[in-house]
């Protein structure tokens, strides 16, 4: 079991490693460089190249990237062109606010597309094919669109704020102003994901249910509730188990969408800011922290599934 | 820059400064929205982008001041001046016991200082070129610690407007960098904020690089009100990095910020409307301005070697027949909503005191720009709907704008439309602002161009740069060593006399005559000239608004907010 | 559900197909004098209770600066039809033009927009989509059949890719080319991205169907007859594959469709005046158009309706509209295929 997550925590250390070196190289390579993108108006070429020489873009690829490594290993990853800041800094506070919004997503998904999944699995009849056709539905809405029409109500009611993690210049309560802003992009970020807990559960439900055993428990006069809440549902959960860490990768990819369109400051638009603007060591920071959420994702997934189905540890 | 006057006597429909009992107005905070963020502390070495500005006008005092509004010259931290007979000397005595932010006396030194500083070659200060007259610089020679004479090196009839530009710096705090020659990297965004120091209402306490600067009241300011209390009114004023026009609007909107650092644009005026009536903006509606967006093509003389369109593009027939192809009330309605008048030259209508009537305005008259083009050899050879030149090459250039803009870039598919209907096919290339710059500006390696650069006076001898041949705003074609064409010539000829003459009525003669000049050639094609919209939350008041961005801040020191 | 499904795709693709000739105006027509105009709905009947052939009533414009306008209901303006090749027009269509879905900032009839942006959406959806199959089957079948290292290798690759979500690859990918392309440049670059981060999707399971299928009786026995290696991959084990790919299409589709969507939205898509889903949703997201403008999100409603009816497509015939990725423990499920 040690020697499986040790496996697993070492698989991730190289993706996190790979993912973020192709970005940075990927981006070296790339016609223009921050000294084109960023030069206030009017700056001569030999300004320009002291600029280059300053943030270190005259050297080789191959020099830059050792560079980096090297300062990777300790924890230094360089400081952003575009703020000046350092990248590390940058990164964590938009790490944050994105793993705010998707874990919040991820919640409200679990609570409202398992047990829906349960229900609509174990039975047949009109409510299971409701909360069937709903979930087809809300599969079809991918969160740039929902987030789009949310954001209408939100405007066009004035309930909620239109956009933004926070209320500029503070507010009185700042959890229940998070909060508010929440609602609109975790909602929106959730709902197909939700739909996709239930559709998954669902199906393992009633396989499980089909399943010998649980008839001859009906048979027996077990009650229904108990058979579905105690026996049925612990198998039936392997399918959620097994991909609830891999979820992470759509709520990275969701969130990007949702992001942009609500002016919530996460790691996806920072990513997209700092592409255009090559700026080379916050592409890289920022691409390190996405795979850092995904490895940990696939760790938490493997954990799951272990605690769901031992059996997992020696297939896996 | 471009040059226009706005005249004293208002209409009754501009809001004028509003006043409220003295005393009540010390104290509160405002916060202001600005979409670029400060490239450096340091004012003489900055380009003068927006964010730079600021901070120069919230920190930074100088020895005279324009009036944005009268446009008249104001005695600032000079208290008076005398010109002698022969107009090139000026004697000026300095408001006594002045104190910089820190608390070090205020002298002629540092005026004597800061000039060398823009002076100064390994500087190398954008500045420069607008201090000089007659590309020569002008002579500082201190008498007493309150009193100084500066020489021109030619009749200069403005004087010493030109200083209004020139932020005093401590000699006590940089003197230093700039007899070690690096005064061009002093006080960069990561000097500790104690050490930026200045004789401004404000002083900076707080920068986070792009997120917002806070300033607080400097307690040293030498400024008082009408009735003898100090100023600055307000206690804090917070500027916020917000890159997005829409989320400005929002922040304001929203009660959460207290007015922008720049105007709104027609689009916003519906919904500002709805809050007005909602009493929760306050919406300034100044009418016309004089701010323009331009297009222009090209005229370096080596832009289009080996390029087969070299015998058309730059000719004056071409920029007349873009000039009389686009329907310019059409242009106000598209772009604009309808808020706006049409322009046919850089000195908007607003500029009361140097537009001229007399300055030909160009027809909209598609027929006769066909005729135009056609007279240069460019005429539809194969019934494409396309003129073609001689050797049956397209006319078709690309046009560079500024992405983000919405106004310019509804302003360019109105352009391009308008073109295609008499046979000129214009691409479009929608460029992040850096980018831009870099084409127009720095490579000079672009067609054509649409964009606005933005005025600062009205006076055409303070904006130089734009109408000399030699000057670096002179966009079509910067920096000539000579004139190019003769019409240059003549326009370089006329405006050193109009710099030079004392006479207001000659000035102003001379003036038309460089317009007239202009319009006969069009080497920059002006459309139209939007009105003018400001929003502010309800409780701001003590502003005076200028035509002219940053429209409000320019006069922060007598900003109040209702406590 | 499955009938309901398809009919929402056959009134897209037919939309799409037909667009030149049920569009009333051309997608850039510009009318100056009705920016931000509300949508023009048809009547039959007017106010006094008369029946007419269907006629609209012209907008007129009440103030220009706040874009608000007035309806003319004292005017009828009859449609035409089959006239000019256009299904139907306004008989007086300079002023009182027919604008189903009204029009945009800068004049345009939104609802022609939708059916042009419909053929740039699905066209490169489908041929991103084509692509991807092509390539992932290439690659699947490729390691499905030789085996050995060149599969471990190829599995190896497609692990790693399909671990990223989707659309930073994307996103990475079209930032460092240069920002301002000619459209047909921006149609074959996203469709060679869009290939690419799709490719690895569809050769996971090309490659397990192909892995097995080489053992199975038929394929030995062809083996032992003398078929070459091509043949036998080309002629009997891909067909294998077809029913497969075939879904994979339909689900890379609709992921497509959004993922250009997104980068259109953000600017790095289509640019004006290419009508594109994703760059006139970008018009309609500033909170003006979301309160008073709302007929511009009508681009929307239309990706829903294709992604919808492929789902409902999908979910008939049996397969989770989730990719499954074959032969892994325990059916690993891909559940970002959907996720752009």
């Amino acid at each position: 079991m040690l020697a499986y997550l040790l496996r697993r925590f070492v698989f991730a250390v190289l993706l996190v490693f790979t993912v973020s070196s192709a970005a940075l190289i990927l981006v070296r390579l790339a016609p223009g460089d921050y000294a084109d993108t960023a030069a206030a108006p009017g700056t001569s070429r030999e300004v320009k190249d002291q600029m280059r020489a300053r943030l270190g873009l005259k050297r080789s690829v191959a020099e830059q990237y050792g560079t980096w490594v090297a300062d990777a290993v300790r924890l230094d990853f360089g400081r952003s062109m575009m703020y000046g800041s350092p990248v590390k800094g940058l990164v964590r506070e938009g790490a944050i606010n994105t793993a705010i919004l998707a874990a919040t997503a991820l919640v409200a998904a679990t609570l409202i597309g398992l047990p829906l999944g349960i229900i609509s699995g174990s039975r047949r009849g009109p409510l299971a094919d409701t909360i069937r056709t709903v979930s087809i539905v809300l599969l079809s809405l991918p969160p740039l669109l929902s987030s789009l029409v949310l954001l209408a109500v939100a405007a066009g009611t004035g309930w909620l704020p239109v956009g933004d993690m926070r209320s500029a210049g503070g507010a009185a309560w700042p959890l229940l102003d998070l909060l508010r802003h929440l609602i609109v992009p975790a909602t929106a970020l959730a709902l197909p994901i939700a739909a996709m807990f239930e559709r998954m559960q669902s199906q393992a439900m009633a396989e499980v249910v089909g399943q010998p055993y649980v008839l001859a428990a009906f048979a027996r006069g077990i009650p229904r509730a108990r058979i579905v809440w105690r026996d049925a549902l612990k198998p039936a959960l392997r399918p959620a188990a097994a991909v609830y860490g891999l979820v992470v990768g759509a709520l990275l990819s969701g969130s990007f969408a949702v992001e942009a369109v609500t002016s919530w400051p996460g790691l996806g638009v920072l990513m997209l800011d700092a592409l255009r603007a090559r700026d080379l060591y916050l592409v890289a920071g920022c691409a390190a922290a996405g795979s850092v959420f995904l490895a940990i994702g696939t760790i938490v997934s493997d954990i799951a599934l272990v605690l769901v189905d031992p059996r997992a540890v020696e297939a896996g | 820059m471009i040059a226009a006057v706005v005249a004293a006597a208002v209409g009754c429909s501009r809001p004028a400064s509003s006043t409220s009992a003295p005393g009540s107005r010390q104290g509160g905070e405002i916060v202001v929205t600005n979409r670029s963020n400060p490239t450096t502390f340091n004012r003489i070495s900055s380009d003068g982008n927006r964010a730079d500005d600021l901070i120069a006008l919230l920190t930074q005092a100088k020895l005279v001041r324009i009036n944005r509004v009268t446009w008249e010259l104001e005695p600032w931290l000079a208290e008076s001046w005398t010109r002698s007979d022969d107009g090139l000397h000026y004697t000026v005595k300095l408001r006594p016991n002045i104190t910089f932010s820190d608390g070090q006396p205020f002298t002629s030194d540092d005026v004597a200082f800061s000039l060398a500083a823009v002076y100064d070659d390994k500087t190398a200060s954008p500045m420069k070129q607008g201090l000089e007259v007659s590309g020569k610089p002008l002579q500082v020679a201190t008498l007493d610690p309150l009193t100084f004479v500066i020489t021109f090196p030619s009749p200069f009839a403005v004087g010493l407007r030109i200083l209004d530009s020139l932020p005093i710096l401590p000699r006590h705090k940089l003197g230093a960098a700039l007899t070690a020659g690096t005064f061009a990297s002093v006080w960069g965004l990561d000097t500790p904020l104690t050490e930026i120091v200045g004789l401004g209402p404000f002083v900076l306490n707080e920068f986070v690089r792009g997120q917002r600067a806070v300033y607080t009241r400097n307690p040293h300011y030498w400024r008082k009100d009408a009735s003898g209390a100090a100023l600055p009114y307000l206690d804090r004023i917070t500027i916020q990095v917000v890159p997005d026009q829409d989320a400005e609007l929002l922040r304001l909107e929203a009660g959460q910020s207290d007015m922008t650092s720049s105007e709104m644009r027609p689009s916003d005026y519906a919904p500002l409307k709805r809050d007005v009536a909602a009493n929760r903006i306050k919406l300034l509606d100044l009418g016309d301005g004089y701010d323009m967006d331009t297009f222009w093509i090209n005229l370096s003389p080596g832009a289009f070697a080996g390029d087969p369109r070299a015998s058309w593009i730059q000719k004056d027939e071409l920029r007349h027949a873009i000039s009389m192809a686009v329907n310019r009330e059409l242009f106000v309605n598209t772009v604009y909503f309808g808020a706006g008048v049409p322009v046919f030259g850089p000195i908007a209508p607003a500029n009361k005191k140097w537009y001229s009537p007399e300055v030909p305005h160009t027809p909209y008259d598609p027929a006769r720009a066909k005729q135009l083009l056609a007279s240069i050899g460019l005429v539809d050879r194969n019934g494409d709907g396309i003129l073609e030149d001689a050797h049956n090459h397209p006319a078709r250039f690309t046009l560079v704008t500024q992405k983000g803009r919405t106004d310019r870039e509804r302003a360019v598919a109105v352009i391009s439309d308008e073109l295609k209907k008499i046979g000129l096919v214009v691409d479009v290339v929608p460029l992040d602002f850096g980018k831009m710059m870099e084409m127009v500006m720095g490579t000079g390696k672009y067609e054509s161009v649409y964009f606005g650069p933005g005025a600062t006076d009205i006076d055409p001898a303070v904006n130089q740069d734009f109408w000399l041949s030699s000057g670096g705003a002179h966009f079509w074609n910067p920096g000539q060593p000579k004139p190019a064409t003769d019409w240059e010539r003549r326009v370089d000829e006329l405006m050193a006399r109009q710099v030079a003459s004392f006479d207001e009525n000659e000035r102003k003669r001379l003036f038309t005559e460089v317009q007239k000049i202009f319009a006969e050639h069009e080497p920059a094609v002006y459309f139209a000239a939007p009105r003018v919209f400001l929003a502010t939350s309800s409780r701001v008041s003590g502003y005076t608004p200028s035509l002219i961005p940053p429209q409000l801040l320019w006069s922060a020191d007598t900003i109040a907010v209702a406590r | 559900m499955r009938r309901l499904g398809l009919s929402f795709l056959v009134v897209v693709f037919a939309a799409a197909a037909g667009a030149p000739f049920l569009a009333p105006h051309a997608s850039d027509a510009k009318f100056s004098e009705l920016l931000y105009a509300p949508p023009t709905l048809p009547h039959v009947v007017d106010d006094a209770g008369a029946w007419h052939a269907p006629f609209i009533y012209p907008w007129r414009l009440a103030d220009r600066l706040e874009q608000r306008f007035e309806q003319d209901r004292s005017t009828r303006v009859p449609l035409v039809w089959l006239r000019g090749g256009r299904l139907t027009q306004s008989s007086d269509d300079v002023r009182a033009p027919f604008l189903l879905v009204g029009a945009d900032g800068s004049g345009r009839d939104v609802f022609a927009r939708l059916l042009f942006g419909a053929r740039t959406s699905l066209g490169l959806a489908l041929v991103a989509a084509l692509g991807a199959t092509l390539l992932g089957g290439l690659v699947g079948g490729a390691a499905g059949y030789i085996g050995g290292i060149v599969d471990e290798a190829l599995m190896r690759a497609t692990d790693f890719v399909l671990v990223l979500p989707a659309i930073y690859v994307v996103l990475a990918l079209r930032s460092v080319l240069p920002l301002v392309l000619s459209s047909g440049i921006v149609f074959v670059m996203l469709a060679a991205i869009f290939a690419v981060v799709g490719a690895p999707f569809v050769a996971r399971g090309v490659r397990a169907i192909v892995r097995s299928e080489r053992q199975l009786e038929y394929a030995v026995a062809a083996r032992s007859l003398g078929a070459g290696h091509a043949r036998l991959l080309v002629r009997h084990l891909l067909p294998a594959a077809s029913g497969y790919v075939v879904v994979q299409l339909t689900v890379l589709v609709p992921a497509f469709i959004v993922a250009e969507a997104t980068l259109s939205y953000v600017g790095l898509g289509f640019q004006d005046p290419i009508a594109s889903w994703g760059a006139m949703l970008q018009e309609a997201s500033n909170t003006r158009a979301l309160t008073d403008f709302r007929w511009l999100l009508s681009p929307a409603a239309a990706i829903f309706l294709v992604v919808l009816g492929l789902n409902l497509v999908l979910q008939q015939s049996g397969v989770n509209p989730v990719t499954i990725s074959s032969d892994e423990p325990l059916g690993r499920l891909r559940p970002d295929s959907h996720s752009f």
